[in-house]
């Protein structure tokens, strides 16, 4: 069991005064005041609406925020139920603020939440993260539910997301799980999920909390732990997600080291799993996936192509080192491509991932090197994306998406190849 | 006995049903000689004050709450001798009496109905409330949603309609009539002459109807209760009215008026809530209650219970509320009826000892007159096969022996099965077993209403809420007359600490009142207080 002893005595004094619960909703912060109060008033509205018989905590560790977010998630409230519900709350509506030690960040933040739940004996629990402009009362219900009704132990959400909008997620984190584990989790590294208590327990077992990929990659780690260790996992279709303000590109190559190198670790921690593993099911989903008409994200290709031509040649040493001459061949051809007629198709893209995981698995290069290495080249991947779909309606697109699972889960017989393969025998 | 202008606030009540309490002729149902055979045993409990169910002529088809005579006595009961004789006795022991009267309706066998529907010239007429449609106040509710269908009855002597807003064999007497107002008084005064202490006014807010209106709480019903409260101090200043209301406690405020109404009324939506509160282990439901709680005039007192003759009310709460307590009360369907729940306070509990300790705690420090239901203070059960609320008028359980030492009659005479379940049965709770041990409910209830006579603060005091982090800690300072008494509550089924802030109270000493112990003096930090599962405590808070 990890230590207990990252809490203050301030945060156990609030648990003690809380006592054991039925549902656990976290919310960790770091310096979210502009979002926090709305997510606050969905929770409480969520919890009193849905849990309103059960013992319920809203609890905010926060990484030191200095701009407020602890006053202002503890002052957030709903006054009037009458007007916003059909109910009063039952019981004492329980929120706990506290600032958690160690390094701020949202891994430590989740470690925190996982120990309270662990202490107050949560059998459900959900985090949210304090920055979604789109999160609803609904959302509680969504991610509790499952686990503390129907028995579930990790629920993963499915939101209806902006046109373009998570490409990295659609286009390589989920494939990449649903040919590797075999569960066609379409958010793998969401914000927002739900847990069961005994799942939380589970983790919190696990012997990663002070390794380097907790400062990076919890998300994924937790979603394939509970994969690979036989829990069960559902999906809860929450609706639209509209963060703020996002930015494509920005930190994109910190992200794809964080993200994606999470992921190759993970491939690493789990080999004797996935390599034995063939096929894919689709989870359970709960919620009525209702659509509504969202903005596309405005994506400038120009930009993106002009990029990945500028850096392609200079990195063209380092992916001789991670790519096989044919892919490294197939993938040059793009550079001279006019704009119009720019593509990167599912069977390439599929087979680099592939080539950069087992790279990876080999440390060919340094592992940061190679991560970077692979940004250039996902942005071909998102251009060639953004310029064949442009037009094309969201069903479309999700055909799109479930065709490069299938091709992902076709071409792993070649990751399993690459990955067994002695290092650097068979470029 | 003692003159108390304000004895009721300081009482603690004891509701009983004659037919049910000890029958010493051997007849099947319990009679006035019977009870005053009894009043040491109440004595002896520690009550201060009587309250008897309905025991006037009647044909028993609401049990007794449809009087066919207000001034007399009905006959399997005894007579009117043997009442005064009750009362003489239990005056001499210090106990008060308090009887009911039902002033909404009368039973439809009583004479002045018979004549009101023999002919519509009789002068009787105008004493019922009649239609010759049954779309007047169509916006009352009806109360026994189990029985009735509507609030009018079709009387076929008449050919009219009648207004009843209880079972339809209870048609509601008509108070715009001012010989209706003047006759009820001549009922009181006959009783409060005798030595009646006080009057438990049944079903006060539906005596007026008007249309557009939900006839209920109506400004010409309180009219009507000025009317009498008038009479009452012109001639009886230390009796008291105590009424029946069962609505939220800013309606029920009215019914204290300006202290010229009721001296008393029932709090009903703070009973539901005690016990949610303890299925909860959370004291927001008894927080919320008493927030909503509007002050009373000086004179006038809450009264509170936990159980009574009637199902625990679901009126007063909310439909989620409501739901709650029908699943965690109410598993078995037949404990619901109309809008709440028929069972006794021991098997709402589970039998669980430490809970019906909490609640009797809660019910004997809370701001109120506390009311027991006979057979509570030993844990009785009940009989959720028997129809309508008898399954908790069952007889009293005196001893393990024939017929629980109720009756001599032979069983099947009984007017009531006896509870004879393993769990309840007589041969396992009755009075006489729970009298030979120091640790019985029985001898534990003496010593908590030793302790609550002990004082004034519980009875007069006022009452400040604490806040403790735990929400499993219900706590709140009594203080009157600079006595102050501390009452802290784990709700819950397991230990809890709580941190106090008793910082006001620096540099006293908590006394525990039950041992007498006392406890670390209050200083500059919060007080903190370790309790086992659903323990209370109560301190008195003393300069030493």
């Amino acid at each position: 069991m990890a230590e207990t002893a990252q809490l203050s005595d301030e945060f156990i004094r609030q648990l003690s005064a809380v006592g054991e619960v039925d549902v656990l909703v976290g919310i960790p912060t770091f310096n979210n005041k502009d979002t926090i109060e709305r997510v606050v008033r969905a929770v409480q509205i969520g919890l009193t609406k849905y849990f309103h018989r059960d013992r319920c905590v809203l609890i905010n560790p926060d990484g030191g925020s200095t701009d407020g977010t602890p006053e202002i998630f503890k002052n957030a409230s709903v006054s009037d139920f009458e007007i916003m519900l059909t109910s009063n709350p039952l019981r004492t509506f329980h929120r706990v603020s506290a600032p958690y030690h160690g390094i701020p960040g949202k891994e430590t933040a989740l470690r925190t939440l996982f120990v309270a739940a662990d202490l107050l004996r949560a059998k459900a629990c959900a985090i949210l993260s304090p920055t979604s402009l789109s999160v609803t009362p609904e959302w509680v219900e969504s991610l509790v539910r499952p686990a503390y009704r129907e028995n579930f132990d990790f629920v993963a959400p499915l939101y209806q997301r902006q046109k373009f909008d998570g490409l990295l997620v659609k286009g390589l984190l989920s494939p990449v799980v649903r040919a590797a584990y075999g569960a066609r989790i379409r958010e793998p590294v969401a914000g927002d999920f739900g847990l069961s208590g005994k799942l939380a327990r589970h983790f919190l077992d696990k012997n990663i909390w002070d390794q380097d990929m907790t400062t990076f990659g919890l998300e994924i780690w937790m979603t394939t732990t509970a994969i690979v260790d036989g829990f069960k996992i559902s999906e809860s279709f929450l609706g639209p997600r509209i963060q703020p303000a996002p930015q494509f590109g920005q930190d994109l190559p910190g992200t794809i080291r964080q993200v994606v190198g999470a992921l190759f670790k993970c491939l690493e921690m789990h080999e004797s799993y996935w390599l034995a593993h063939s096929g894919s099911e689709a989870l359970p989903t709960f919620g009525f996936q209702y659509d509504v008409a969202l903005e596309p994200l405005k994506l400038s290709t120009k930009t993106i192509l002009d990029n990945f031509r500028s850096n392609i040649d200079q990195l063209v040493p380092v992916l001789e080192s991670i790519l096989t001459p044919a892919t490294l061949v197939d993938i040059r051809k793009m550079i001279d491509l006019p704009d119009k007629q720019f593509r990167c198709a599912d069977e390439l893209w599929v087979k680099t991932i592939y080539e950069f995981a087992a790279a990876y698995h080999h440390s060919a290069i340094n592992r940061d090197h190679l991560l970077q290495a692979l940004t250039p080249l996902y942005r071909a991947r998102v251009s060639s994306f953004i310029l064949e779909n442009a037009k094309a309606p969201a069903a479309k697109l999700e055909q799109k998406f479930e065709d490069l699972g299938q091709e992902f889960e076709r071409q792993k017989p070649y990751l399993i190849d690459r990955w067994t393969a002695k290092a650097g025998g068979d470029r | 006995m003692q003159s108390n202008p304000l004895w009721y606030k300081d009482a603690v009540i004891y509701e009983l049903h004659v037919r049910a309490f000890y029958d010493s002729d051997g007849d099947g149902a319990g009679e006035f000689k019977g009870l005053t055979q009894k009043l040491d045993y109440l004595k002896d409990l520690g009550v201060s004050a009587v309250w008897l169910l309905p025991f006037y002529p009647s044909p028993w088809r609401d049990d007794g709450y449809d009087i066919s005579d207000y001034t007399s006595v009905h006959s399997a009961y005894g007579t009117l001798d043997d009442f005064k004789t009750f009362l003489d006795e239990a005056h001499r022991r210090d106990i008060r009496v308090i009887t009911e009267l039902v002033l909404n309706h009368t039973s439809d066998q009583h004479p002045w109905f018979q004549q009101a529907r023999g002919s519509r010239d009789n002068p009787k007429r105008d004493w019922y409330v009649w239609s010759e449609t049954p779309d007047r106040y169509k916006d009352a509710r009806i109360i026994f949603t189990d029985t009735e269908q509507s609030n009018w009855a079709w009387d076929i002597s008449s050919k009219s309609y009648y207004w009843h807003r209880f079972f339809s064999h209870q048609p509601d007497l008509n108070y715009d009539n001012p010989a209706v107002r003047e006759e009820m008084w001549n009922v009181m005064r006959f009783w409060l002459e005798m030595g009646v202490d006080g009057l438990r006014l049944d079903a006060v807010p539906y005596l007026v109807e008007r249309d557009g209106t939900s006839c209920e709480n109506l400004p010409e019903t309180h009219d009507v209760l000025k009317f009498l409260r008038h009479r009452l101090d012109e001639n009886f200043p230390d009796k008291m009215f105590l009424a029946e209301a069962n609505q939220w406690p800013h309606d029920v405020r009215a019914y204290f008026g300006s202290a010229d109404e009721c001296h008393m009324a029932f709090h009903f939506p703070l009973m539901p809530r005690m016990f949610m509160a303890i299925k909860l282990e959370d004291r927001k439901p008894v927080v919320d209650a008493l927030d909503r709680t509007p002050a009373i005039p000086a004179p006038c007192q809450w009264g509170i219970f936990l159980r009574n003759h009637d199902e625990l009310t679901l009126e007063m709460v909310t439909m989620d509320e409501r739901d709650y307590m029908y699943d965690e009360f109410a598993k078995d369907a037949r404990a619901k009826l109309n809008l709440g729940i028929r069972r006794r306070l021991a098997p709402l509990m589970e039998s669980d000892r430490r809970r019906i300790e909490l609640l009797n705690g809660l019910l004997m420090s809370l701001p109120g007159t506390p009311i027991i239901y006979y057979g509570d203070e030993i844990g009785m059960g009940d009989n959720i096969y028997l129809g309508d609320r008898n399954g908790v008028r069952t007889p009293m359980q005196w001893n393990g022996g024939w017929n629980a030492g109720f009756s001599a009659a032979d069983p099947e005479r009984l007017y009531s099965a006896l509870i004879s379940n393993p769990l309840y049965g007589y041969q396992i709770v009755n009075v006489e077993s729970q009298k030979r041990s120091e640790h019985s409910l029985l001898s534990w209830m003496k010593q908590l209403i030793r302790v609550r006579k002990s004082t004034r603060v519980f009875s007069r005091g006022t009452m400040e809420m604490l806040h403790p982090l735990n929400h499993r800690v219900l706590a709140y300072v009594r203080e009157f007359e600079g006595e102050k008494i501390l009452v802290v509550s784990n709700l819950s089924s397991q230990a809890q600490a709580a941190e106090l802030d008793l910082r006001r109270w620096k540099g006293t000493v908590p006394i525990e009142m039950f041992g007498g112990n006392p406890f670390p003096r209050i200083g500059d930090l919060l007080y903190l207080l370790t309790l086992g599962p659903y323990h209370f405590y109560w301190f008195r808070l003393r300069q030493l």
